[in-house]
């Protein structure tokens, strides 16, 4: 392997980081390749994109909440400006550092006026419903970039438990377009447990609503909570829906595989089992004894 | 560079198990000086091949591998030929095909199905070593139908001691299980339900619960003639995987559920909080 083919395996190693696991993920790959100068070139837009993708959280600078790094939130980079993201909550953007994760250099940004009262209501019923449902949840709520009457919200809730060997990650997203009047959502989920094994759940739904006329056209509060009302009632209905499918993949697939016991419901007689070889190596033993005679 | 191994190591219990294959591929490409490395301590899933003498199904893994060609434990022939393949001594073959029978039956027993592979070797110390192999897939029939697959890896060592044998097992299951969720089923029974909300939505999805998890234990049995080996390794491995089968229940269908719970709760939190706050007040004020 050359070393941009090795950078490409480093890459790809660290896009499949479990939640919570990138710097251990980080810590081996550096270990395994060994030229730090090339590799933290390399790895740079790998750890950027996992970051996007993953909804990494950050401390927003001069507040006591977290807001999402992700697409949405990226401001693009100018000739003349460096990326930055956005915390539409705070109305400020930030640098961000994708290796230390965190935010700096803090600046006021001004909303966009009209969409702004719409995506504010949003915002409100998103945080009622993750302090409603989520443990550990971060929500970001932004008004999309390429069009107007859109609006994206970003719902991420970690768990980490290195000490008990797991770790989870619940992610969803819905773009709402008041255009088109209907709701793009997926949601993921991420789970690894690794006490002697490394045992993975992972889990895509996607899911596309069209929006009643009574929701879009009321007020952007009483609209922002139905359409909350509807995400709260899917996700609700999504998870249970989890646990039927865990039963029927232990019903159905896990006892199809194996057996606990076999349908005599009695171990396997081994002295049995060994029939034809046991009887095999008395009639070699007594034919010996002819001989011998 | 023992270290170096260590984070290969500690890289493949991290990254997902679906990918094992590929992630093994890409490190042994990074440094190939530790191919036998990687390949003596990643556990893959195993490949099914077919005996071109006899016709039966045999499993593929490191333990059988000469160069680029496997070794079939019903006809002892590789595949592609060897000429000088490495072969058990005649006593260790016979125990061999004996214990393919005994693990056949095994399979058939708890299995139903699937393929099963014995394949020992001698060691220098006196001993033998052996491995045994059982794998099943399940292939749905319809694309909502669950899928899986199954495959164990117990490999053992053993020293005799006069009429007594000291074995030392180490066994690795490798569970993956898939289903596929699509708008049609969910709109069936959305409409069974009388849910009117659900209706209007579309929903597509896959849960995937992927795996691997090892256990050891060494044990000592007595021996009456080399085939008590056959038995006393049975027991073990018969005993180890119904305990490894309640433990992956237990972690893939319990745990990583209650993970699940643990990021996101059904029931209403901010309700809960207020009800708890609400009893501590109506205790309060009837104590007062």
């Amino acid at each position: 392997m050359n070393a941009a083919e090795r950078i490409d395996a480093a890459c790809s190693f660290l896009l499949q980081s479990p939640p919570g696991e990138i710097n251990d993920v980080l810590n081996d790959v550096r270990n395994i390749i060994s030229d730090d100068d090339s590799l933290h070139e390399g790895v740079l837009p790998a750890l950027k994109e996992y970051n996007l993708t993953q909804f990494m959280t950050v401390d927003v600078p001069g507040t006591d909440y977290q807001s999402i790094i992700s697409e949405a939130a990226r401001v693009a980079a100018t000739p003349e400006a460096q990326e930055r993201f956005i915390d539409p909550r705070s109305k400020t953007s930030f640098s961000f550092d994708h290796l230390s994760l965190e935010a700096s250099d803090s600046q006021p940004a001004e909303p966009d006026a009209d969409s702004e009262p719409f995506r504010a209501a949003l915002e409100k019923a998103t945080l009622t419903y993750l302090s409603a449902h989520f443990h550990d949840g971060v929500a970001s709520i932004f008004a999309a970039k390429d069009s107007t009457n859109k609006f994206v919200i970003q719902v991420v809730a970690n768990k980490y438990n290195p000490s008990n060997y797991w770790a989870g990650r619940w992610r969803s997203e819905y773009t709402i377009d008041l255009n088109e009047n209907d709701i793009q959502g997926k949601v993921l989920v991420n789970v690894h447990y690794y006490e002697q094994g490394n045992v993975q759940l992972s889990t895509t739904h996607t899911i596309s609503l069209s929006l009643p006329a009574a929701v879009v056209t009321s007020s952007p509060s009483s609209s922002a909570s139905k359409i909350l009302a509807l995400i709260e009632d899917e996700e609700g209905k999504y998870q249970t829906s989890l646990n039927d499918t865990y039963q029927e993949m232990g019903e159905k697939t896990f006892k199809g595989l194996r057996r606990a016991l076999p349908v005599t419901k009695q171990k396997i007689d081994w002295d049995r089992a060994l029939g034809p070889y046991k009887l095999g190596q008395e009639l070699a033993s007594s034919k010996g004894m002819f001989g011998n005679s | 560079m023992a270290d170096l191994v260590d984070s290969m190591l500690d890289l493949m219990r991290r990254l997902p198990p679906t990918r094992t294959e590929e992630n093994v591929t890409a490190l042994i490409g990074i440094c190939p000086e530790y191919a036998d490395d990687l390949l003596g301590s990643v556990d893959q899933p195993l490949k099914l091949r077919t005996d071109r003498a006899t016709g039966k199904e045999y499993l593929a893994c490191d333990y059988n591998r000469d160069g680029e060609s496997y070794r079939s434990p019903w006809s002892n022939e590789y595949d592609p030929p060897l000429d000088d393949g490495t072969i058990p001594t005649p006593k260790l073959r016979k125990l061999e095909i004996a214990a393919n029978e005994a693990f056949d039956t095994y399979r058939e027993m708890y299995f139903e199905g699937g393929a099963s592979s014995v394949y020992l070797w001698d060691l220098d110390d006196g001993g033998f070593a052996g491995v045994v192999l059982l794998k099943k897939t399940m292939t749905p029939t319809t694309p909502h139908e669950p899928s899986g697959s199954w495959d164990s890896i117990h490999v053992f060592e053993t020293a005799e001691r006069g009429r007594q044998a000291h074995y030392k097992l180490t066994s690795t299951v490798m569970l993956q299980l898939v289903t596929r969720k699509g708008s049609d089923e969910a709109e069936e029974k959305g409409a069974g339900n009388g849910s009117k909300s659900a209706a209007g939505w579309k929903h597509e999805g896959e849960v995937s619960l992927s795996g691997s998890m090892t256990r050891q234990t060494e044990q000592d049995w007595p021996i009456l003639d080399s085939s008590s080996h056959i038995t006393n390794t049975g027991r073990m491995i018969e005993e180890m995987e119904i305990k490894m089968r309640n433990l992956l229940q237990e972690v893939y269908f319990g745990k990583t559920r209650d993970i699940v719970y643990d990021l996101r709760s059904v029931d209403d939190l901010e309700k809960a909080r207020r009800q708890r706050e609400l009893q501590k007040e109506l205790v309060g004020f009837i104590k007062r």
